[in-house]
């Protein structure tokens, strides 16, 4: 284990200024002079400090260890040991350890997916209208364009939506769990949120009308990327829908304000 | 002339010189004919004796919060939208996922909007402080609860960008990573250059201050640890809490032994932090490359086409159209990205080969910042592949730094002299009564 630390150490600073450099000596932070004259580390230590420090490296490297193996297991494709300990690994692992690093693994995501939203409004007056599909990743793909810095906004926050979605239903549609729940919630108030700032969302007179939205219904359009030019192979880019139940939007859905926008804009 | 910053041997000499073992044939050619028992004594003494890669860990720090700055920075017009009180995910679902799985954020204790600015701006503060290199112990903390906060407050947001962000915030809590390159150091030659003086040690008054205020921060975690976050984050921050007492203490009455004890504790968190930052980046690649190995795209060398046609990823359409055309180039860089990221982890046995495979992928991830639009996932990769620098090329770029300040600056009185400088000349005459 101590080799381990130290094999590691050694490949960090694996130059000659760096077996000259005295980390500690005048530049350290929190060193004052005189700790130049003492030496340091466990050498410079009477024999009581000294077990004080070799059951602290004791613990301190155990420790890296088995964090480093939990997290090993963690990235670690399903094995006999997590299949065995798993839950283990979970409660050390979750929350804050959390780490997916299949980027682009094993295949690069192949088809554009698109979301879709079409509301039905009532009118003051108890008339009913459903509005057609607007596409709200459209949207998104708007504002990344020859965007140098896209926001987690507009890259992030849609995309992975229907990704928590889809990941967290049945094919029926039906919710799994918590998550389940919670994305169906999200995915209603990211919906609302965007028709709020939808030009196309307004009446004749300008009045905002997504207060007026009882039910919205989505869907998630499916675009596969066509094979390369220089490929032989052949890929069907017709779009494939899902469509995912009409919900009724409550007040918890709409983004705060959402409902005095009527008034508002009115004015 | 500006001497670049390679530190000078301290004058006091060392029970044993702790030659680095690796890559260098030289040294582990002696190694190889020391004892066990001499070379495991040895191996202890480094990790205890000293803070290893002073300057690694130092632009791993620049590196992570430059990119949270940036990052911050840049999402200050979408802030509500992404962790404040617009959110489509609203606080409320973020506490019903929260109080499920226990992640942490000072979000969770209310709801306001004026709490929300207020971590916010504390964020970019932190973020700020850390790149400098201001009391970064304590700020480092700062740091990582402000990470910890914004990103488990919106978790649907993130992307692999956040993700090694909030593991390097963390890690980094543990290291001493302001030895070189930061505001500390600074203040740290000047005390010591003072002592030697012969003048008084000044008092610090921010220290205490600080460590007084944060308390306070402390105290509030403990209240509200019921509502967000394991229990081991309060204790962690506990200790470190009065681990910093501790420290000023033992430094104020018991500067003998204690100390040295103290500061040997310090070392080896430090070493085993740096370990497990250095692991992560392996397992970071590992991953990445081990899976991919799998899957038929990147066997049948068209990967990469198929990013470059996602809407997601094509900020610049025509460039990637462009790349996109020729499946020669394609298949280059998709089996290249694959053989690079499968071998990394075993080419840390090589100093050389190392070093050119950093080189590809950080320019890889460059690439990727412009070419997919994902600049501030870059430059947190960039900044973890950092730890991997050789000590040589950095103590170099900050040679570089500092000249080219310097040559911007040429009217620059001699009181503010660069701290690279004036390490050089406080060394000088030691070194040579040393």
């Amino acid at each position: 284990m101590d080799a381990d630390v130290e094999k590691g150490a050694a490949d960090v600073s694996d130059d000659r200024p760096a077996a000259q450099a005295d980390p500690l000596g005048a530049i350290a932070p929190d060193a004052s002079p005189d700790a130049q004259d003492s030496g340091t580390g466990i050498m410079a230590l009477s024999l009581p400090y000294q077990v004080v420090l070799a059951v602290a490296l004791a613990v301190a490297g155990v420790f890296a260890c088995v964090h480093l193996a939990m997290v090993f297991l963690h990235v670690a494709p399903s094995n006999t040991l997590t299949k065995r300990h798993g839950q283990a690994v979970d409660d050390w692992v979750y929350p804050e350890f959390e780490q997916n690093w299949k980027l682009f693994a094993p295949n690069p995501l192949q088809q554009n997916i698109s979301v879709e939203v079409r509301a039905e409004l009532a009118a003051p007056d108890g008339a009913l209208r459903t509005t057609g599909w607007i596409d709200l990743t459209a949207q998104d793909t708007e504002a990344i364009r020859h965007n140098p810095m896209p926001s987690h906004a507009q890259q992030n926050e849609l995309r992975r939506a229907v990704d928590f979605y889809l990941h967290s239903h049945s094919d029926d549609e039906r919710p799994e769990g918590l998550r389940g729940h919670l994305s169906e919630e999200y995915m209603r108030r990211i919906a609302m949120h965007r028709l709020d700032a939808l030009p196309v969302l307004r009446g004749p007179d300008g009045r905002a009308l997504a207060g007026d939205v009882r039910r919205v219904q989505l869907r998630a359009v499916t675009r596969p990327v066509a094979a390369p030019r220089w490929s032989s192979e052949e890929t069907d880019t017709a779009p494939s829908y899902r469509d995912l139940p009409w919900w009724r939007v409550t007040e918890a859905d709409r983004p705060a304000g959402a409902h005095r926008s009527g008034t508002e804009a009115a004015r | 002339m500006t001497t670049p910053t390679p530190p000078q041997p301290s004058p006091a000499p060392r029970p044993s010189p702790a030659p680095l073992s690796g890559p260098t044939p030289q040294p582990s050619r002696t190694a190889a004919r020391e004892p066990f028992d001499r070379r495991l004594a040895r191996a202890v003494q480094t990790v205890t004796g000293r803070s290893l890669g002073p300057y690694q860990t130092a632009i791993v720090r620049i590196g992570f919060s430059l990119t949270w700055l940036l990052f911050l920075l840049r999402e200050l017009p979408y802030r509500h939208e992404l962790y404040g009180p617009d959110s489509p995910w609203s606080w409320e679902m973020a506490r019903r996922l929260i109080a499920d799985n226990r992640s942490f954020s000072v979000l969770m204790w209310s709801d306001g909007r004026l709490w929300f600015e207020l971590v916010y701006g504390l964020a970019v503060l932190s973020a700020v402080l850390l790149l400098v290199g201001w009391r970064t112990r304590a700020v480092s903390v700062v740091f990582m609860v402000g990470v910890l906060s914004l990103q488990n407050r919106s978790v649907f947001v993130g992307d692999g960008g956040d993700n090694v962000l909030h593991l390097a915030a963390i890690y980094l809590v543990l290291t001493r990573c302001s030895q070189v390159w930061s505001l500390d150091a600074r203040r740290a030659a000047r005390e010591a250059r003072a002592a030697q003086a012969g003048g008084p040690p000044r008092v610090d008054r921010t220290g205490p201050l600080l460590w007084t205020v944060l308390g306070g921060l402390l105290l509030a975690t403990t209240w509200f640890s019921e509502v967000s976050g394991e229990w081991w984050l309060p204790v962690l921050l506990w200790v470190l809490w009065l681990g910093n007492a501790l420290w000023w203490l033992v430094c104020r009455f018991a500067p003998g032994e204690p100390r040295t004890l103290l500061d040997a504790l310090a070392h080896l968190g430090h070493n085993a932090a740096l370990l497990v930052i250095m692991a992560e980046v392996c397992l970071i690649y590992a991953t990445a490359g081990w899976y991919k190995v799998q899957g038929s795209r990147w066997q049948d060398g068209t990967a990469l086409f198929y990013p470059l046609h996602l809407d997601y990823f094509t900020p610049w359409p025509a460039l990637s159209g462009l790349l996109a055309a020729s499946g020669i180039m394609v298949m280059l860089v998709t089996y290249g990205t694959v053989i690079v990221q499968v071998a990394f982890p075993f080419t840390l046995f090589h100093r050389k080969v190392k070093n050119v495979l950093l080189v590809a992928m950080m320019l890889e991830h460059a690439g990727i910042a412009v070419l997919l639009g994902l600049p501030v996932f870059s430059l947190a990769m960039i900044s973890a592949d950092a730890v991997f620098l050789p000590t040589a090329f950095l103590a170099g770029l900050g040679a570089w730094v500092v000249r080219g300040r310097d040559r911007l600056l040429r009217r620059a009185p001699a009181g503010t002299l660069p701290e690279q400088r004036r390490t050089g000349e406080e060394h000088g005459p030691r070194t040579l009564v040393g």
